[in-house]
């Protein structure tokens, strides 16, 4: 059997006991959540570690950053602020993940977005309801536009997505930069380069900073769900996720399917940076992310491109951005957040491995190989897995 | 007219020699069939360890130098525990990493912002060719990095990748893993190796900045080289003298921005600055530009690049 080896060789005579390393079939979800949830405890262990080893109170430390972001009424108002960005980031991303493409550029199109909805904001003049809906629509569309180049490149030539999304971040910061510098700069703020206030704000749902849009990423995150599960589309999709080859001879239209994820993923991210502009800042600036756009790689990665699961692991990494800016006024500097957050996605990703893995411990009969076959049904799903994720 | 070429020339070699030297190092690494995305994030680290030694320990650029090749290797190796030992995936360990060198750099660099270096790399120049009318300063008059960049570490790459047995089994490793295995060649071995070496190589072009061109540490003071390396090394189809020219265009590119913004062109300075990444992502189409015929020969990606390898599920 090549599916499993042997960990340790057992005792000699009649019964051999084997620890075994086995390949599931299925990994349950109990065993994802674990393992994700390890991962954060480890990271932030090793966290509390190194910060206890450079000489501070470790625990007064968390409690005073879990008190002031999930123990007051104004903390979870903020959580959910920095929540709504990373989610839909988080949703941008995981869409490209599930046909195995790496959307590295969601800052970018955010920002881009952004821009786009400030541009409305300055310029246009009408109906509240309106303008807004109109800022919306184009910062979606300049978050897909943002990404036409990549998405295009990466349909018709296989040019790596990973490489154009990113370079396009550079670029987008510049370009936000240029216009707060530039010709948008509201002169009257000093000290800082920002654009004009935009007049028009998304309406507060009940006070304590909770805003209409952050609807938005909850009614994305179900109408993905729901699409990916149960259409033609959603089914396409899947399949070439797992194996492009497979895909292709199947008689799918490949590059169609890339084209289309690839906009709407950039519209996505786009859509969170006008929502993040009409609801919260009101005005443009090269920080009006933050590093939302690679942070949604987090997110996505964590939750493994499954678009529900990207509600807690956003409000997971708010709460760590919120718990950063909280200790920061301890002495604690933000870096030090980023760094974890990148220890949680190593320990993440090494984890996920895990979870295809069972350890048994099994009492081979002298007909070595006998228990091997016991479970026909097993193995061959096993086969159709090994045949599916190879790529 | 003559002298502008030739200062663009000077600066574009110095420019790009901390990406030839880091896309070097991720396509050996890419060879065994490892995709590091986590160059930027180690290139901040051998940046800022070559600083601190320098600034705080020892004012010699080679006791920098040496420290960020250790601090390169370190990110090199926790990568590849994670995805050649633990056979986690590749794009994610490696984006995880660029997190933790960037946070992890800034905190330990922030009380040193700021500040100029204390000991740099100091042009070298060559006798004869040093001293030659225009080409002199521009070629001949660099720092010892930046020949280790364009012909040392290159031709080095190139007989061991072309010449040597143990090249063949880089090839091998990195285009059918389970063959190589068969054959006898330590696959994991391999990968981890190289990939602890790209990663040390990051390192060094990370001193490089620091020690050399910048010369100082700023938070993100690489500005994306690292992912403009990984794009080079597609672009070069994973030649090492492909790498080395794609280095020099994106430093051309780099410089003539540069002098742009230092003569007052009249373009705003945003776009200018944009220069190097629109490059960059240019150069990522030329292989789609060139004839099918040519661009068969050129494209040589990995087959098995960022596919881990085991013998279990190799066996089926």
């Amino acid at each position: 059997m090549a599916e499993s080896h042997t960990g340790q060789r057992g005792a000699a005579n009649g019964s051999r006991l084997r620890w075994r390393l086995e390949r599931r079939a299925e990994v349950s979800w109990q065993a994802s959540v674990l393992a994700r949830a390890a991962a954060v405890f480890f990271a932030l262990v090793l966290a509390g570690i190194v910060i206890r080893l450079s000489g501070m109170p470790v625990a007064s430390l968390a409690g005073r950053a879990l008190q002031q972001t999930l123990g007051t009424r104004y903390g979870i108002g903020q959580v959910a602020i920095v929540a709504t960005p990373l989610v839909m980031t988080g949703l941008s991303v995981g869409l490209c993940m599930k046909m195995r493409l790496w959307n590295i550029g969601a800052e970018g199109q955010l920002l881009l977005g952004a821009w786009a909805a400030t541009a409305i904001g300055i310029h246009a003049h009408g109906p509240a309801p309106v303008v807004l809906a109109l800022m919306l629509l184009a910062g979606a569309l300049a978050g897909a536009a943002w990404m036409a180049v990549p998405a295009l490149a990466s349909a018709w030539w296989n040019v790596s997505e990973v490489i154009t999304t990113l370079l396009l971040n550079s670029v987008a910061v510049l370009l936000v930069n240029h216009y707060c510098i530039g010709p948008w700069r509201d002169q009257l703020v000093r000290g800082a380069a920002v654009s004009y206030r935009v007049p028009y704000e998304l309406p507060e749902l009940t006070g304590g900073g909770l805003h209409l849009g952050m609807l938005i990423p909850l009614l994305i995150a179900v109408l993905l769900a729901v699409s990916l599960r149960q259409t033609k589309w959603g089914y396409e999709i899947s399949i070439i996720g797992r194996n492009r080859r497979t895909a292709e001879y199947a008689g799918m239209p490949l590059a169609r399917h890339i084209l289309l994820v690839m906009l709407l993923s950039g519209g996505i991210a786009g859509l969170a940076g006008a929502i993040e502009l009409a609801a919260v800042t009101h005005r443009l600036s090269g920080w009006i992310s933050s590093d939302y756009g690679y942070l949604g790689i987090l997110v996505a990665g964590l939750a493994n491109g499954s678009p529900l699961a990207m509600l807690p692991f956003g409000i997971l990494f708010a709460v760590l951005l919120n718990a950063g800016i909280v200790l920061k006024t301890q002495g604690l500097p933000l870096n030090s957040v980023t760094a974890v957050t990148g220890v949680i996605l190593l320990f993440a990703a090494i984890g996920e491995v895990a979870t295809r893995y069972r350890i048994t411990r099994k009492a081979l009969a002298e007909d070595a190989g006998g228990s091997d076959t016991a479970d026909p049904s097993g193995t061959s799903a096993q086969r159709v897995c090994g045949v599916l994720d190879e790529t | 007219m003559e002298s502008l070429a030739f200062a663009v020339a000077g600066s574009a070699i110095a420019a790009g020699a901390a990406i030839a030297i880091v896309a070097l190092g991720e396509l050996l690494a890419e060879k065994t069939g490892v995709l590091n995305l986590g160059l930027e994030g180690t290139m901040l680290m051998g940046a800022v360890s070559a600083f601190i030694v320098v600034n705080e320990f020892v004012p010699n650029a080679f006791a920098g130098l040496t420290a960020a090749v250790l601090a390169g290797a370190l990110m090199g190796a926790v990568f590849a525990m994670s995805v050649v030992v633990f056979k986690a995936n590749q794009p994610l360990c490696g984006l995880a990493m660029n997190f933790v060198g960037a946070g992890l750099s800034g905190l330990i660099g922030a009380p040193y912002a700021a500040q100029p270096t204390a000991a740099r790399f100091q042009p070298i120049r060559i006798p004869v060719l040093g001293h030659l009318p225009l080409i002199g300063d521009a070629f001949f008059n660099q720092t010892l990095l930046v020949y280790f960049a364009y012909l040392v570490l290159p031709a080095f790459i190139y007989w061991l990748l072309h010449r040597t047995r143990h090249g063949l089994s880089i090839q091998a490793a990195g285009e059918d893993p389970a063959a190589a295995d068969a054959a006898g060649i330590h696959v994991d071995r391999l990968r981890f190796l190289y990939a602890t070496v790209g990663g040390a190589l990051a390192g060094v072009g990370g001193a490089y900045l620091t020690l050399a061109l910048t010369p100082a540490w700023t938070e993100g003071v690489t500005a994306g080289r690292g992912w403009i390396a990984l794009a080079l090394v597609i672009f070069a189809g994973w030649r090492p003298f492909g790498a080395v020219a794609g280095a020099l265009i994106f430093g051309a590119v780099t410089s003539v921005g540069f002098i742009g913004q230092l003569r007052d062109w009249p373009v705003p300075s945003a776009y200018l600055s944009m220069l190097p990444y629109l490059g960059t992502l240019g150069l990522m189409f030329v292989p789609f530009l060139l004839r099918s015929r040519v661009r068969r020969r050129l494209k040589t990606e990995p087959s098995a690049l960022g596919v881990p390898y085991s013998r279990e599920e190799a066996g089926g």
